[in-house]
């Protein structure tokens, strides 16, 4: 792909005032190549950012670029290079979902024919079959999800900004889309920015992590580090959970009761060990697992670190 | 359904997308062309094609009629400048009920930030949205006026054709389309509603026609003859009219009060950049 060298788009002081409100507040960061999740509570600045990232929204102060391209004089460039999907719906009740992605396409400058060819290619692999040839009206809000993607997609960008793609999602929806965005960022090539006011869910997704929150940096870093503090695994058996406890805690373990749920501190130099000694005391007291599942450290804990 | 697969579906992965981009003035010209498809329901949905054909198709009967008398009678009845206002209301309806279809959806189905996002900024998209409604116009007045004057070369009437008052009334044509689109996208544009839309133009159109035509009377039968022209200017197809005869030379349908050319002239103009600069205000806002 292209210059690793290049980040996908970099930030310096960037400050945004509207009339009552300040969105963004001196904010500096970058991200590379990949998928990066953008994370912040409602109002925390990250469709502002989005915005004028795109070239749409000047800043009241600082810089940014998208690509190597400056906003504030190369939009129309970034905008031929980038995919974007907002947070609302913006797809018109009355015509199909091909014609949309097709109009669309032929919008970022692709001819008629090439454009038909993508939009097939794309709906296909954001996962809408026959239903594509159905007024949208008609659509649930995962089809209605899964044609925003598309539209961003279809001109083959290099970037694509996703604002809260999982948003009113029910729970496999929203697997469902996060499994798109990953593959988006990995085997389509093609770098994410993606942000949610769930933390949870981009974990999952993201090589790069940024938290932002009334529109300061709170932390940018890889994901690794987010989760690398705190490893645990989770056991649910169905009777013998105090047993089992006191099994693990007398074999060395930490283990701390939550519910139904015990969760065993991994052990830091030798993790194999925590594993193997919660298969053998299970199969030795002679319990019904339940669940048995990796936890990693939560981003949520970031809100509770102080800020440095 | 056959029982033996003849052939295999492979899938082949993302594949990225090399060939060419093109520039934002084809986005525009693709915007442009769907649009004005789309104000004569061409890829809609059959009920979104029963109004405007109606309406093109009963702007095309004077035609037919004028015809047949130059055929059967030999007699040249209907003018060509005179068309347009003769055919005022219908032209009206036809733009109160297609100006909206082009702006309304894309706000209110929040369309505009997607068309934003790509290599395409404000002023190209009210510009492919303007010119489609103006295209749409003229041809709805440009096509019964040629097949008028086809008509009458072909029945060969006594006496010279009407080459110049068919040209003349083709540059009006223009005018009506430049007016008309730019006052129909301002006031339709004002509202994501399109119910809204269609009632605020057809309104304009009644309230302005109606305001002329009462001042005009009031003034002709207070005797004040020669203002009564201005008050006629309030009426956007008896504007035209004026411009037209300023313009081309033709014989405006009330002759006896016309005010000078030069200020119906203005005063179109003015009208026109009035009501595209709105356009272009209430779009500025509407992207951030």
């Amino acid at each position: 792909m292209t210059a690793s060298a290049t980040p996908c788009f970099a930030t310096e002081g960037l400050t945004k005032r509207f009339p009552r409100v300040t969105a963004l507040d001196d904010l500096t960061v970058a991200a590379g190549t990949g998928v990066t999740g953008l994370v912040g509570a409602n109002g925390a600045g990250k469709s502002t950012l989005i915005k004028i990232l795109l070239g749409l929204l000047p800043p009241t102060s600082g810089r940014a670029s998208v690509l190597g391209l400056d906003t504030a004089t190369q939009g129309l460039e970034i905008r031929r290079v980038v995919g974007y999907m907002p947070e609302h719906d913006c797809l018109p009740p009355d015509i199909s979902a091909t014609e949309f992605v097709v109009h669309m396409a032929q919008m970022s400058g692709l001819p008629r024919t090439a454009a038909r060819e993508r939009a097939a290619d794309t709906l296909r692999h954001v996962g809408l079959d026959e239903e594509r040839y159905r007024p949208m009206g008609g659509y649930s809000t995962g089809m209605r999800q899964r044609v925003k993607l598309a539209q961003a997609l279809v001109h083959d960008p290099r970037l694509v900004f996703l604002d809260e793609p999982t948003n009113g999602l029910d729970p496999q929806g929203r697997d469902d889309m996060l499994a798109l965005i990953r593959r988006v960022g990995t085997e389509f090539g093609i770098s994410v920015l993606v942000t949610s006011h769930l933390l949870g869910e981009l974990e999952r997704v993201c090589d790069h992590v940024i938290v932002i929150d009334g529109g300061r940096l709170l932390r940018s870093s890889a994901i690794r580090e987010f989760t690398r503090a705190e490893q645990t695994i989770a056991v649910e058996v169905e009777e013998g959970q105090q047993r089992l406890a006191e099994r693990l805690t007398a074999g060395g373990e930490t283990v701390a009761a939550q519910g139904r749920l015990l969760t065993v501190q991994v052990s830091a130099d030798d993790p194999g060990r925590t594993y193997d000694a919660v298969r053998d005391a299970v199969c030795d007291l002679g319990l019904s697992l339940l669940r048995l599942e990796q936890r990693r450290g939560r981003i949520e804990d970031v809100f509770k670190e102080p800020v440095a | 359904m056959t029982t033996e697969p003849t052939a295999v579906i492979h899938d082949i992965g993302y594949r990225h997308y090399d060939g060419v981009q093109l520039g934002r003035g084809r986005g525009t010209l693709a915007l442009g062309v769907q649009s004005l498809r789309g104000v004569f329901g061409l890829g809609r949905t059959v009920r979104a094609k029963i109004m405007p054909l109606l309406l093109a198709a009963i702007m095309l009967m004077p035609t037919v009629v004028s015809i047949g008398v130059m055929a059967l009678a030999k007699q040249f009845v209907m003018p060509y400048p005179n068309y347009a206002v003769f055919m005022q209301a219908v032209i009206a309806v036809f733009l109160a009920a297609q100006s909206p279809y082009l702006v309304a959806p894309d706000l209110r189905f929040r369309v505009l930030p997607l068309y934003l996002s790509r290599p395409l900024t404000v002023t190209d998209y009210v510009l492919a949205k303007l010119t489609a409604l103006a295209v749409a116009v003229f041809g709805l007045l440009a096509v019964p006026l040629t097949i008028e004057f086809v008509g009458e070369l072909l029945v060969d009437l006594p006496g010279p054709p009407h080459t110049a008052d068919y040209l003349g009334a083709l540059g009006g044509a223009v005018l009506h389309a430049v007016l008309l689109s730019s006052v129909g996208i301002a006031l339709a544009s004002f509202t994501p509603r399109r119910g809204l839309g269609v009632a605020s133009v057809i309104a304009f159109y009644m309230f302005t026609a109606a305001v002329s035509g009462i001042f005009a009377g009031v003034l002709i039968s207070s005797g004040r003859d020669d203002v009564a022209g201005w008050a006629l200017l309030l009426n956007p197809f008896f504007l035209v009219d004026y411009v037209q005869s300023a313009l081309f030379g033709t014989e405006p349908v009330n002759t006896e009060m016309a005010p000078p050319g030069i200020a119906s002239c203005l005063i179109l103009l003015a009208v026109v950049v009035l009501a595209v600069t709105g356009v272009l205000l209430r779009y500025r806002k509407a992207a951030s």
